[in-house]
């Protein structure tokens, strides 16, 4: 389940952000002409191609994130400082250690699983199985923390959270209610020097 | 038609319709049992949504509590949940202008195949049940199912069959089943006697059917232990509506390997979302998501085809019992066309209410507003 719009052009570009590492963002178009974006500070483009398309489906609907998915758990979600592993993206060993009963908290890096479905997926898993979520914001940058909390509205369970290795300044943050992902482009001014190709 | 099966004998189904009004002017469409019980419940869960947020439909669900322990309704309260869940989907759909399929996940398919049931036997009208086994004692009876079916075939080019079973003999079971086979060497045919056999005769008898090749047998016993049991004798898989229907049934199945199809109905599930949910758990685990469905109108219907064609984990043909039915409430002419249901098009379902329709079979009606 890739957001169900329909794309006229997608764009990556290498950015680089003001702590000096490397972001990758893309821009979809979506074909009514809604541009949509997403990003990734681990290099693997699909994870941000995929969040521009739910980005462009959601601001060409006028509705946050949780209104595609089917609404939300939260108005806002807990941040907090752990050094819990994240469990490696690998779906046959996950499944079978959830059945194994190897896990009571599922730390999920939503960057290194590629797409907002398979965060779904696993989340529904780990509902039937009575098992928490926590999403990693690998390096608590604000758009980590903004993308974590728009998927974190549609989880289900008491226990959803966002960690973070370090202390953030907050230790909450609100699930967005604006049409689109919720991110704020703005906190990377290298973000609004794009050329983004026609 | 009168449909005749382990639990019942009717000429006539009742549903509950449900139009939601979004403040914004659209309204969606919603469809669930039509008990006594359901329709009073959906009044009293309609009142509760006046003012909430369509496109929230999560918070929605709070009228039958987080969990089942605190649904004090049981599976009253999540079939009249499903029902105005699903008026609450397809006003959101219709109001982002998305079909109901594309709001679910996607819109894959237009066509999706569809099951035809076969009545347990086939009678004149509503009979008792003292007048039924009397029928199921004349084995020759069973001719009259297998034209039945080759009928179906003939009016809609049906390729798929469900043999309802009033699990009265073994024998009588053993023989339609085998008739059916050789009269539709190339049916999909799944066998429903609604768990209404015991675990030991079942087995037996699913052993003797299981070189028919046959889709799957559906709760041919239960509970869950027995229907394990069953699965382990076979070689057929073994599909529940039954004993798989919550949440909380999904681990222990899969754990027991107890089943190899989920045919999971929209009412007992509790809406879209379980629905979507037990897809992706099922799946992820090596089993099967199907859609159940009893007779219901075009609405619950087409819901159902929205369901298969968003959700790639279903790979069955949908049940379906629309074409049996004498009237609708929707103005789209819903037909099975060789064996097939095509998407209505247009936002949310995509079908409209049809008021002389609905008027001319609606026993009672009610109006709830702020």
């Amino acid at each position: 389940m890739a957001a169900p719009v329909s794309i006229a052009h997608t764009h990556v570009h290498s950015l680089r952000i003001a702590s000096g590492a490397e972001a990758l963002v893309a821009r979809v178009l979506a074909a009514d002409g809604t541009a949509g974006f997403g990003f990734t500070l681990n290099l693997d483009a699909g994870v941000a191609r995929d969040m521009a398309a739910w980005d462009a489906l959601a601001r060409a609907k006028g509705v946050p994130l949780f209104g595609l998915l089917g609404g939300s758990y939260r108005k806002e979600v807990r941040i907090l400082t752990d050094e819990l592993p994240a469990i490696p993206a690998d779906w046959t060993a996950l499944r079978q250690d959830i059945l194994d009963g190897r896990h009571e908290l599922l730390c999920i890096d939503p960057f290194a699983w590629g797409s907002v479905e398979m965060v779904q997926t696993i989340a529904a898993i780990a509902n039937a199985f009575d098992l928490s979520i926590a999403l990693l914001a690998p390096n608590a940058h604000p758009w980590e923390l903004q993308y974590c909390a728009a998927l974190a509205a549609t989880l289900k369970g008491e226990d959803t959270r966002i960690i973070v290795r370090s202390m953030s300044s907050s230790s909450e943050i609100p699930v967005s209610e604006s049409p689109g992902m919720g991110i704020d482009w703005a906190v990377e001014p290298s973000f609004s020097k794009i050329q983004w190709q026609s | 038609m009168v449909h005749a099966g382990s639990m019942y004998v009717i000429q006539k189904t009742e549903r509950t319709v449900v139009e939601l009004v979004l403040e914004n002017g659209v309204t969606g469409l919603g469809e669930t049992w039509g008990t006594p019980d359901v329709y009073a419940l959906a009044q009293r869960f309609a009142r509760e949504w006046i003012g909430k947020d369509a496109l929230d439909r999560f918070a929605l669900r709070d009228v039958v509590g987080k969990s089942s322990y605190d649904n004090r309704f049981g599976r009253n309260g999540m079939a009249t949940l499903a029902g105005l869940d699903l008026a609450a989907w397809d006003a959101a759909a219709r109001s982002l202008k998305m079909s109901l399929a594309e709001l679910i996940g996607a819109r894959k398919r237009e066509s999706i195949d569809v099951v035809s049931t076969l009545p347990a036997a086939i009678l004149p009208k509503a009979v008792s049940r003292k007048e039924l086994t009397d029928h199921l004692d004349v084995l020759a009876n069973t001719e009259l199912v297998v034209r039945f079916a080759q009928e179906q075939v003939r009016k809609s080019g049906f390729r798929s069959f469900k043999l309802k079973s009033a699990a009265h003999s073994p024998e009588w079971d053993w023989k339609l089943l085998n008739e059916l086979r050789e009269a539709m060497p190339k049916a999909r045919i799944r066998f429903d006697p609604n768990a209404n056999y015991g675990a030991a005769t079942a087995t037996e008898l699913c052993r003797r059917l299981d070189p028919l090749g046959l889709e799957f047998f559906e709760d041919p016993t239960g509970e869950l232990e027995g229907i394990a049991r069953l699965k382990a004798a076979v070689k057929t898989p073994v599909a529940s509506n039954m004993w798989v229907v919550r949440d909380e049934h999904l681990v222990p199945a899969i754990r027991r390997k107890a089943i190899d199809v989920v045919l999971g109905d929209l009412f007992m599930w509790g809406g879209i979302d379980a629905w979507r949910r037990m897809a992706r758990v099922t799946h992820a685990y090596g089993m099967k998501p199907a859609l159940h469905s009893v007779y219901e109108t075009g609405i619950a219907t087409v819901a159902n085809l929205h369901l298969a064609s968003a959700l790639s984990e279903v790979e069955y043909p949908n049940d379906s019992g629309l074409h049996f039915l004498s009237s609708d409430v929707v103005s789209e002419n819903l037909k099975v066309v060789d064996g097939a249901m095509t998407l209505p098009t247009g936002p949310g379902l995509g079908v409209t209410l049809d008021r002389n329709k609905l008027d001319k079979v609606a026993l009672e009606s009610v109006e709830i507003r702020s």
